[in-house]
């Protein structure tokens, strides 16, 4: 601050008052260079917002092009709910799923970001290979990356021989699986914990697709992480798994609460989201409140989304360490 | 170790500053032994051991799906017939290939896509650089609900709100002044209604505003105000990178007598080349394989765009004559011709990514985004 008040006062020795202050000018080019951001907000985005929210609370009515509207109340909320019980069922659905994958993300990537942080043959090629479903399984990719995954249903129509063999493989898969179980839960693992992880397991495609950004983040924090606190670590004699909860944890945190919340909105906005699929579905309906009733969908859903962001934000920063630089 | 203390090596000085020791070292063979027979060796064997295991299992997960793309694509026809070829062909055909060429006008796909991606790809990296830049650097009054904003924007699913945003750019206006001007504000009175009916300045056409819908108008102001597709995670981003770039550097350029501008392009954008490669990237390649933003917009009719080649309904001539031979699976040789699409679609992506993805890394590294 001093310094750049000084800067100033070098700059323009003479004229200091009509010129206005560096701090002046600065807050100033801030506005400036968010102005695009603030230009979309104003011209497209919220009225868009405005339309989508207007939509779930108005008829509308197309006649000869002339659009008449006419409002409607809490109808198509109710609608949401009552017309068609899918809906409550499918938030359910995906609150569920949201319950599920979180945690699995969130661990998985900080562990794999662990990992390829430390020095090994081939790392560079095994980020490469960990960073290409970000950039090649979206959109349109998405569907045909995860109908060749696997491709079970193809074996099946290929005839008979690979039919049996197909179920034979997905026999011994299950089996395997209730050994798995069985094992564990003899160790003394909860039941909950041990079908969380075997359906975890059977479900790693999905998770490890959707774990690119959210590894890069990781990584990105390990990276920051300062050598000398692991040496100082090394030095009075801590065990790697001492430091990683002592050390990589804390420093990590302000990162676990980030990818928390981009996991979430990740989950919720995609369209494989049985939500959103429900949502689309109904905007694609032929009736006349069709559009009304999805925005009206949308609109729940999201505040949803925002609370449940709000309240994982709220108890995940509780937890936070930041590290005081200086 | 040990056993060099019991032999105690001899100093001898020689000259001035020279000195010599003797000492005797330990036999190679205890050396080994102690560097291979200890529980610290064995420890870091078994890691190293499961740890590959781990990432070759995880990398092969996510390589398999190409794996089964690729080999299915390149199956002759009688291949499907055969039941005992599962993923391996024995017959190789690139016919697939050469139907997705020259039926699906492969190149022309391939370059308006590569237009729209460039366009969007790179106005979307200079405004969420911008954005980021506004966002870390400059402290003013109300940053902060920018930034929530910014992360609003990004929570808000776009799929739940198709129908404004339709609707939005169909009708684009600015607060109904072209609708104003063109004479086609209704207030309700009648006496007003008549007087504004007669403003003619803009033509006709301007009633209800502008229809932006089957061009890329709509995406490329959605790219140019940082409201695309997960430009939040972008203006983030970058923000968090500028945050780390020290302050210094512009004070000096401010010094010199930059204003802000110019030393945001010409000081802070040069160093920080690998993050927005990093987002560029992103920008590109999540734009390249949109499968929202294209069909809403250009609803109806699909123009030649890298989103509808793996939607085909219908088998392209080329390929019809082996379709209706291989009845049997002809479900498996669709598929087959999906696999091939799809592939043709991210193969550009995969060269672009071999190309940049040293940078990806290095881009989020230097970014210091913890704090």
């Amino acid at each position: 601050m001093t310094n750049q008040v000084k800067a100033s006062a070098v700059a323009t020795p003479k004229k200091k008052k009509k010129i206005p202050s560096l701090d002046r000018k600065k807050s100033r080019a801030g506005w400036l260079f968010v102005l695009p951001f603030l230009i979309g907000l104003v011209f497209i985005y919220f009225p868009i917002l405005w339309e989508s929210f207007s939509y779930s609370f108005y008829n509308y009515t197309t006649v000869k092009g002339i659009v008449t509207k006419e409002f409607a109340g809490f109808q198509h909320y109710t609608s949401a709910f009552t017309g068609d019980a899918a809906f409550a069922q499918a938030l359910l659905t995906g609150l569920k799923e949201m319950a599920f994958d979180i945690p699995a993300i969130l661990i998985f990537s900080l562990f794999v970001a662990v990992i390829l942080n430390q020095k090994m043959i081939g790392r560079a090629a095994f980020r490469a290979i960990f960073f290409l479903p970000v950039i090649v399984s979206t959109g349109v990719m998405e569907s045909v990356m995860s109908s060749s995954y696997g491709a079970s249903g193809d074996q099946m129509d290929l005839g008979m021989e690979d039919g049996e063999e197909a179920v034979e493989e997905l026999a011994t898969s299950t089996a395997l699986e209730a050994l798995l179980i069985s094992i564990f839960q003899n160790l003394g693992f909860g039941t909950g914990l041990v079908t969380y992880i075997s359906s975890a397991v059977a479900s790693i495609s999905g998770i490890i697709n959707r774990s690119g950004v959210q590894i890069l983040i990781f990584l990105a924090a390990l990276q920051s992480i300062s050598p000398a606190i692991y040496e100082s670590c090394q030095i009075d004699g801590a065990t790697s798994w001492e430091t990683f909860w002592k050390i990589t944890f804390p420093m990590v945190s302000p990162m676990i609460l980030v990818n928390a919340v981009y996991t979430i909105i990740d989950s919720f906005t995609t369209d494989s989201n049985s939500v959103m699929q429900l949502i689309n579905n109904t905007y694609m309906g032929v009736t006349a409140t069709a559009k009304s009733v999805s925005a009206a969908m949308g609109w729940m859903y999201f505040l949803v989304v925002l609370a449940i962001v709000g309240i994982v934000a709220g108890i995940f920063s509780m937890y936070v360490f930041y590290q005081r630089r200086d | 170790m040990t056993q060099n203390m019991d032999n105690k090596p001899q100093v001898m000085r020689e000259s001035k500053n020279k000195i010599r020791v003797d000492f005797e070292r330990t036999s190679l063979k205890e050396r080994l032994k102690e560097k291979y027979l200890s529980s610290y060796f064995a420890k870091n064997v078994l890691w190293y051991i499961f740890r590959i295991l781990l990432l070759i299992g995880i990398a092969f997960v996510i390589l398999k799906p190409f794996y089964t793309i690729v080999m299915r694509s390149f199956m002759a026809g009688e291949n499907f017939a055969d039941v005992t070829v599962v993923n391996v062909p024995r017959a190789f055909s690139a016919i697939i290939y050469k139907s997705i060429i020259i039926d699906l006008d492969y190149f022309k796909v391939f370059f308006s896509t590569l237009a729209l991606s460039l366009g969007c790809a790179l106005l979307q990296t200079f405004s969420c650089a911008l954005i980021g830049y506004g966002l870390a650097k400059f402290k003013f009054r109300g940053a902060k609900a920018v930034f929530f904003l910014v992360i609003l924007s990004l929570a808000i699913p776009h799929g739940t709100m198709q129908s404004a945003i339709f609707y939005r750019f169909q009708h684009m206006d600015i607060f109904g002044i072209f609708n104003f001007l063109a004479g086609g504000a209704r207030t309700g009175i009648e006496g007003i209604d008549g007087i504004l009916s007669k403003i003619k300045i803009l033509p006709e056409n301007f009633v209800g505003g502008i229809s932006t819908i089957r061009s890329v108008v709509p995406i490329l102001l959605l790219s140019a105000t940082g409201l695309a597709f997960k430009n939040g995670l972008y203006i983030f981003l970058l923000r968090q990178f500028f945050r780390g770039v020290p302050d210094e550097l512009e004070e000096s350029a401010y010094l010199d007598g930059a204003n802000t501008f110019r030393t945001f392009v010409q000081v802070i954008l040069p160093l920080s080349i690998p993050m927005l490669i990093t987002v560029f990237l992103f920008s590109f390649c999540w734009q390249w394989t949109d499968d929202f933003y294209i069909p809403l917009f250009f609803t109806g009719q699909p123009p030649a765009f890298m989103t509808y080649l793996t939607k085909i309904d219908e088998i392209p001539i080329t390929l019809a004559t082996i379709y209706t031979q291989v009845t049997h699976s002809s479900g498996m040789y669709k598929k087959a011709i999906v696999y091939g699409c799809g592939l043709m679609t991210c193969a550009p992506l995969i060269i672009l990514y071999l190309f940049c993805q040293r940078y990806l890394v290095q881009g989020i590294e230097r970014s210091g985004i913890v704090g």
